[in-house]
């Protein structure tokens, strides 16, 4: 038996069940925070299931059959993320790529709809790739504290210099703010504002969604587990754990209470708190 | 729709045999790699695209003469 392929499908599993439990967990904190009893927390779990058994049809506008591989390409990406990550331990550089590339599939899933509400979300993905300054900046700041970008690396340099949560507080808040734009119903989540109804997913109901849905909570799992391993290092599961329920816990509260930002003042916020951080970290490090 | 019905099966057998393959026997590492990324994923969208309810016949031209009130 190769436990290398065992250890891949392990983790990819692993993500997508933790991944979908913590969105629910997510919905039900706001829930109760805006004084209402909130759905189960596998919520999210068994809307992702029904989909796959629910009446799928294709729109007659859709772009084929790029409207349906743009649903696999997310879910390559966040696969090939779950392999870089908690399997290699390898890359910083490759987690922020899929990162990007991510980006782009939600233009281009947007786009291939053929929906207005799609390719208005498509607009805002290329408008809030501005947005995308703390993730370089992010990487840039660790890469000239650690001298490295291997996560492995960074792991060994946190167990021998201590978190680099305490040294770079900057550059973990300006990931922080970078996760917390991917969360549902943030203040930063223009492509998926429910202004647009459901953003580039709009059209990609059946089937498709509950596909998508599995790689977003993929993608949630990895972004948090990314934050941990590079910020606090190497944990043990049980640690993995609770540090993904406590940053959703957080992440929930803020989207509860706070509103939908206007695109405008979602990147403005984010380009501000990257300026912020990046002259910050930079006066830290020196 | 017999085509998309083909083209399903085929993949999801494909993946499935490619995962499958990779699990039991030692393969070398990036070929364990490449085999995730492309079928773990083409598994999973080919198993959608066989298990999906399809509307009936009659009910789909229907829907498909429904005037266009959106946009």
């Amino acid at each position: 038996m190769n436990l290398l392929m065992a250890n891949i499908l392990l983790n990819v599993v692993l993500a997508f069940l933790v991944g979908s439990i913590l969105f629910g967990l997510e919905r039900k904190i706001m829930a109760r925070i805006q004084m209402r009893p909130g759905p189960p927390i596998i919520q999210y779990l068994l809307h992702t299931l029904k989909f796959f058994i629910k009446e799928s049809a294709f729109p007659k506008t859709a772009a084929m059959p790029f409207y349906i591989a743009i649903t696999a390409m997310l879910s390559f990406i966040w696969v090939a993320a779950v392999i870089v990550g908690p399997v290699m331990g390898g890359s910083l550089l490759l987690i922020f790529a899929i990162y990007a590339l991510h980006k782009i599939v939600e233009h281009n899933a947007g786009s291939s709809s053929g929906s207005p509400y799609g390719k208005l979300s498509c607009v805002r993905a290329v408008f809030s790739a501005a947005a995308e300054l703390p993730l370089f900046a992010v990487l840039i700041i660790i890469y000239l504290k650690t001298g490295t970008m291997n996560i492995g690396s960074i792991i060994s340099y946190q167990s021998i210099h201590g978190p680099l949560i305490y040294s770079l507080p900057l550059a973990a808040a300006m990931f922080f703010v970078l996760i917390l734009s991917k969360a549902h119903y943030s203040p930063f989540a223009i492509t998926k504002g429910k202004d647009i109804i459901s953003g580039y997913e709009t059209e990609h109901f059946g089937l498709l969604r509950g596909y998508l849905m599995i790689s977003e909570s993929i993608a949630w799992y990895m972004l948090l587990w990314v934050f941990l391993t590079v910020f606090i290092g190497a944990l043990s599961p049980v640690g993995y754990l609770i540090g993904m329920v406590a940053l959703t816990a957080v992440m929930a509260f803020i989207s509860a209470t706070t509103p939908l930002l206007n695109p405008n003042h979602s990147i403005m916020m984010q380009t501000t708190f990257a300026f912020v951080g990046i002259v910050g970290s930079i006066l830290m490090i020196m | 729709m017999e085509k998309l019905k083909v083209v399903s099966w085929s993949m999801f057998v494909i993946s499935m045999v490619g995962i499958l393959y990779a699990l039991i026997f030692n393969l070398p590492d990036w070929i364990v790699y490449a085999v995730s990324i492309v079928f773990i994923p083409i598994a999973i969208l080919s198993f959608g695209l066989i298990q999906m309810a399809r509307g009936r016949k009659e009910e789909e031209e229907d829907k498909r003469k429904e005037p266009f009130i959106g946009y």
